[in-house]
């Protein structure tokens, strides 16, 4: 038994020094001789195992891709967050600079700081100052109008009261010229406080919905021509004035960056900067208007348009027609037999007639449709930013702009 | 061949599967060596002569599914002659035992093979062997235990 023992022993341990020898010599192989050894049994019978070496490699890439492209779709998201903030400041930024080209000198531009503080809510801090050319009273406009007027002036900063301070007023006039007033903050609460108040317009002077107020250029501060706001409601009247409510032109949250009219370029006037605007509000304005006129005049029976009036109506007609019902009960004479028959004819002028204003009015539609489309694309051109100087060298907006050279 | 017989050979293929499915998707610094456990788990139920011929052909197997030199043959020899002359001369049925057996061989095995591969020299080769290796031994051997709790069925061989 225990020379059977032995014997198992010695054959074990033989067989681990014959299995050392050999991975000596296995490890000691060149590799020329390694690598076909190595690759038999991968392609015989470590087939299995290499396979699933491989789909476990593959399972890790394709968790870590998974990760991976999390990863890209929250900063693909992120990054297109961030575009449109870019796209809205780029834009911002274009109408500034085609405020400025238009302007072309005697401004001083500037970033508006809300300061949010109770208190502060009607002002903006300006982040140019005296060391810039800013003075007190200076209006500051932006894009789509005036935002208000310098109050007080550091080296370095300002600080502007923007239109819905209590103490801001404006004298302003319809952009037709038909009305003059004093443009204030409204004194409402809610939404309304972001609103504005055209007060002191005679009562003789109606002014329609939609119409755009500038400002009117008296009073020395503010120069003529500036946007304020759009007519929107008619408030109750006091005494001989009138009071309507306006939508502004410029919202205060809107207001990031600025331009600051110096004193000689507010003098020097400004009003062909907004011209296009101001023309084109007057003229939709003005259609507006028409249109609306043309049916409180059909809806009291009166000719549809007094440009085109109904020239085969006489003008007692309606005094002259009889009503049917009339006419049937009354006895049949000579007269009212005739009378029955102009009443006819004057019946069938009326048919031609309503057929004739509906025509007009179609095409008055496509007009003030085309005049639109025209108005906007005029607008937007307007809108576009004047291109930039070649030398990229900031130049001084604060002087006026020499006169062109002539050819010689 | 019965059933109880096939156990072991079947825990045994589990776990090299294991070793070339699970561990390339962990790819953890310290890995668990499922191989290894196979070894160590078979070992004990041969003749030492049978583990050393056993751990050549894992090892050879090792060697061939890897880039570097054929340093697991020799290692995976030893390990697997070692284990089997250790369970000849004192064994018991104790989870602790069993842990720290499983740990001494992976620490083994890697002091082996990296001696052997060469592949790392100087201080690495000291980190490696006395930071890396114990960790990883001790994560094999955690893994071990585990395997032997869940697979103890499997791995019985005595008649209940």
């Amino acid at each position: 038994m225990a020379r059977a023992s032995r014997l198992d022993s010695r054959f074990d341990t033989a067989l681990f020094a014959l299995c050392v020898f050999l991975a000596i010599v296995v490890h000691g192989l060149p590799d020329r001789l390694r690598d076909p050894l190595t690759g038999a049994l991968r392609q015989t019978v470590l087939v299995p195992l290499v396979s699933l070496q491989h789909n476990a490699g593959l399972s890790r890439a394709a968790w870590l891709a998974h990760g991976e492209n999390a990863r890209v779709q929250d900063s693909v998201s992120l990054q297109a967050m961030r575009a449109l903030a870019l796209e809205s400041e780029n834009d911002r930024l274009r109408r500034v600079l085609g405020l400025g080209g238009k302007l072309r000198w005697g401004f001083v531009p500037a970033e508006a700081l809300h300061s949010g503080a109770v208190g502060d809510e009607y002002t903006l801090t300006l982040s140019a100052g005296a060391n810039a050319g800013v003075r007190p009273f200076s209006p500051v406009v932006a894009p789509d109008g005036l935002v208000g007027m310098v109050q007080t002036v550091d080296p370095r900063m300002s600080i502007a009261i923007i239109w819905t301070h209590p103490d801001f007023r404006v004298s302003a006039r319809a952009a037709d010229r038909s009305a003059f007033g004093i443009v204030q903050a409204h004194e409402g609460s809610g939404s309304d406080r972001y609103l504005l108040e055209l007060r002191g317009v005679p009562v003789r002077n109606e002014i329609k919905k939609g119409t755009l107020i500038v400002s009117s250029g008296l009073g020395g501060v503010y120069p003529e021509g500036i946007p304020i706001g759009t007519v929107i409601d008619t408030l109750r009247s006091d005494g001989y004035a009138r009071k309507y409510l306006l939508r502004p032109a410029v919202m205060p949250s809107d207001v990031l960056s600025v331009m600051v009219l110096q004193p000689q370029r507010a003098a020097g006037g400004v009003a062909p900067v907004w011209a296009a605007t101001v023309a084109a509000a007057d003229s939709l304005a003005r259609l507006s208007a028409a249109a609306d006129s043309a049916a409180a005049a059909r809806a009291a029976g009166a000719p549809a348009h007094p440009i085109f009036p109904d020239s085969t109506r006489p003008p007692n007609a309606s005094v002259a027609a009889p009503a049917p019902n009339a006419a049937a009960a009354a006895p049949p004479n000579p007269d009212s037999v005739a009378a029955a028959a102009r009443a006819r004819e004057l019946r069938r002028a009326r048919r031609d007639s309503i057929r004739a204003d509906s025509a007009r009015r179609a095409n008055s539609d496509s007009a003030r449709q085309a005049r639109t489309d025209s108005t906007r694309r005029a607008l937007i051109e307007n809108a576009r930013p004047a291109p930039l100087p070649a030398d990229t060298t900031r130049r001084d907006t604060t002087r006026p702009v020499p006169p062109p050279s002539t050819p010689r | 061949m019965t059933w109880r017989s096939l156990r072991p050979i079947l825990a045994f293929v589990i776990l090299v599967v294991l070793h070339y499915t699970l561990r390339p998707v962990l790819e953890w610094r310290t890995s668990i060596d499922f191989l290894l456990i196979a070894l160590l788990l078979a070992a004990v139920r041969m003749r030492p002569g049978a583990a050393a011929v056993l751990g050549f052909a894992m090892g050879l197997v090792a060697d061939s599914l890897s880039a570097g030199a054929f340093g697991a043959t020799l290692a995976m020899t030893i390990v697997g002659f070692a284990a089997s002359w250790l369970r000849a001369v004192v064994f018991a049925e104790n989870l602790v035992l069993h842990a720290a057996f499983f740990f001494a061989g992976k620490w083994l095995y890697d002091i082996i093979f990296l001696l052997v591969e060469r592949r790392v020299k100087g201080l690495d080769l000291v980190f490696q062997l006395l930071i890396w290796s114990p960790l990883t031994a001790m994560v094999t051997a955690l893994a071990g235990l585990l395997v032997l709790i869940i697979m103890r069925p499997m791995l019985d061989t005595q008649p209940a």
